[in-house]
């Protein structure tokens, strides 16, 4: 597996905004008070008559964003995940305005990836609520070429979209060259004897695993889209391996696992095995602490192929 | 100035009043009291010389734009869009509060119909307007109810001048009718609250075409700060005078065809 760099879902999104910027003079940027950690504060810096911040002020926002794009604009909103709960009313909303719209929620500082700051700031729930908004494409892109390849088409094409983001550096391992389309999933190894469905920057965890586990063993199905979501390369690969296994830095209510276990309970009943952050109040910690201590990191992951294989 | 005569203006008012009326009693469901309060404030603004519209062409980029905030008074702006030629009235009788109807319970948002948003969930359309204020030339006008007033993220909007940047051509429009759903609704110390955050604030009778007609002037003539004006109506003004301005009757359709009829009676005996 090529490497091509190391850089943090935000990072890459704010270095992306400022191309974007540059290419769509039609282009908006607004940040609730979260712009140094967010990292939209480049473009502010660049296009200061561009950016807006909404204060402290989640709601207001996304109301305001929306009111934009009605205005025309094509708007990109960025706030720390966590704080854009206040804003779900105004998310449904935002959405119910139909009529080709161009707005894009990105939201950083997802799961427990997040570390010391604690429960309250890690969003473990994000997927869950914005898959429950319809017209909403929900993205998690597992690296930083994801983040760019998906911003781009998200501000070419009309519609709302909610990309996750993150905190931790992220290796980045898709080729400029891999032609990555939102609302497809894509095998990312060949194996014969399990699947490993995984999301976000947990898909390089799964790589890792499936190279651990040797040739021909593992298959690798990468989520970088939620809504709408790509059936068919899952129940492809289970009807041949028979066994899948998801991981994700998410609770399993309303994330990958029950995504999966949706799309295999309607067309291929498939014996599973589920590693996701549990439905509890999550603790303090670093990153790689937590992951291990949920259960959500390569060698929990590796452990549960083996005990699924034996 | 109206581009009408206040005669003409009494009897559109009159025509829309009679066709809520007849519009909630058939549809069975239905904000009649809350559509009445807003009959000359809606009809006052679209008759005003200065608001420029194209029903023929509702997305005209020109336009001033008419958010409405508290869509449960959506029937009004069915009413009205209709009279001034967006569509056919009668497309309204026929297929309002319908499976797949342009005419949802609340608004969906349809330029060519003349709806500028999708509304619901009070507090939500009036940070629409502002967005949409703060990159427009045109001039935007919200409509509010004084009970959605009371939500934190309407409350919030109030700072939105100061926090991000005074908008001239922000027109806030509270429908003052007095009356929420379950009780009575005061609106306390707004006009100083919106003074102190930076508003020009009016206030005004919002059955009264000549104060109708002073407020709008007074707010397009302010073209630096934002502006709120104050109506006070009264909930279910024109219809059934025992039900105006009383609690209890907020979403209630009349229940059949005695309802109706004081209703009617009610608009007849007060038309001029």
């Amino acid at each position: 597996m090529e490497i091509f760099g190391n850089q943090s879902l935000r990072e890459s999104f704010g270095e992306a905004l400022v191309e974007l910027g540059n290419q769509y003079d039609d282009l908006r940027v607004l940040d609730a008070g979260t712009r140094n950690s967010t990292m939209s504060e480049g473009f502010q810096r660049k296009y200061p008559d561009r950016f807006y911040t909404a204060g402290i002020n989640e709601p207001g926002m996304i109301g305001i964003a929306t009111g934009l794009a009605m205005a025309g604009k094509r708007v990109i909103v960025s706030d720390m995940s966590i704080f854009l709960q206040h804003a779900h009313a105004h998310l449904l909303t935002a959405a119910r305005q139909k009529q080709g719209l161009h707005l894009i929620v990105a939201a950083s500082h997802t799961g427990v990836a997040v570390g010391p700051d604690g429960g309250s700031a890690h969003d473990v729930t994000d997927i869950a609520r914005m898959r429950l908004i319809p017209d909403f494409t929900v993205i998690s892109p597992w690296d930083s070429e994801i983040v760019r390849k998906s911003l781009k088409t998200a501000l070419e094409e009309p519609g709302y979209y909610y990309i996750r983001l993150n905190r931790p550096k992220v290796p980045t391992f898709t080729p400029p060259s891999f032609d990555f389309k939102i609302g497809k999933t894509y095998k990312l190894k060949s194996g014969s004897r399990v699947t490993i469905v995984a999301a976000g920057d947990k898909v390089y965890t799964a790589l890792q695993v499936a190279a651990e586990l040797g040739e021909g063993i593992a298959e690798v199905i990468g989520v970088a889209t939620f809504e709408p979501f790509d059936r068919a390369p899952i129940v492809e690969s289970a009807r041949h391996t028979g066994r899948v296994i998801t991981i994700e830095d998410h609770i399993s209510q309303g994330g990958l696992f029950e995504s999966v276990a949706g799309v295999l309970a309607e067309d291929h009943p498939t014996r599973m095995m589920k590693l996701a952050v549990p439905r509890k109040y999550t603790t303090s910690g670093e990153p790689d602490e937590l992951a291990k201590m949920y259960q959500i990191d390569k060698s929990a992951l590796l452990h549960a192929c083996v005990k699924f294989l034996a | 100035m109206f581009r009408l005569s206040l005669n003409e203006l009494d009897e559109q008012a009159y025509q829309i009043r009679k066709d809520l009326i007849n519009l909630i009693y058939q549809a069975k469901s239905g904000h009649l009291d809350t559509s009445l309060s807003l009959v000359e404030v809606w009809l006052g603004l679209v008759n005003s010389d200065f608001y420029r519209y194209d029903p023929q062409n509702g997305a005209w980029a020109e336009r001033d734009r008419i958010f409405l905030s508290e869509g449960h008074a959506c029937p009004i702006q069915y009413m009205v869009n209709g009279l001034l030629g967006y569509y056919p009235k009668e497309e309204v009788f026929v297929t309002n509060r319908r499976p797949d109807s342009k005419f949802q319970g609340h608004t969906i948002r349809n330029l060519e119909y003349g709806f500028e948003n999708s509304n619901g969930s009070l507090g939500i359309g009036l940070w629409h307007a502002y967005g949409a204020a703060l990159e427009l030339s045109s001039r935007v006008f919200c409509i509010v109810g004084d009970g959605e007033m009371q939500e934190p993220s309407s409350l919030g909007l109030l700072a939105a001048p100061h926090n991000l940047k005074p908008c001239g051509n922000y027109t806030l429009i509270v429908n003052n009718n007095g009356l929420a759903q379950d009780s009575a609704v005061d609106i306390g110390p707004l006009a100083a609250v919106c003074r102190a955050w930076g508003w020009h604030v009016i206030e005004a009778d919002g059955h009264d075409w000549n104060e109708i007609d002073r407020a709008y002037t007074e707010a397009i003539s302010d073209t630096v700060n934002p502006k709120v004006i104050i109506f006070k109506t009264v909930k279910g003004k024109g219809g059934d005078p025992k039900k105006e301005g009383k609690l209890g009757n907020h979403g209630k359709p009349p229940a059949n065809d005695a309802e109706v009829a004081a209703y009617v009676e009610g608009l007849e005996a007060g038309r001029k």
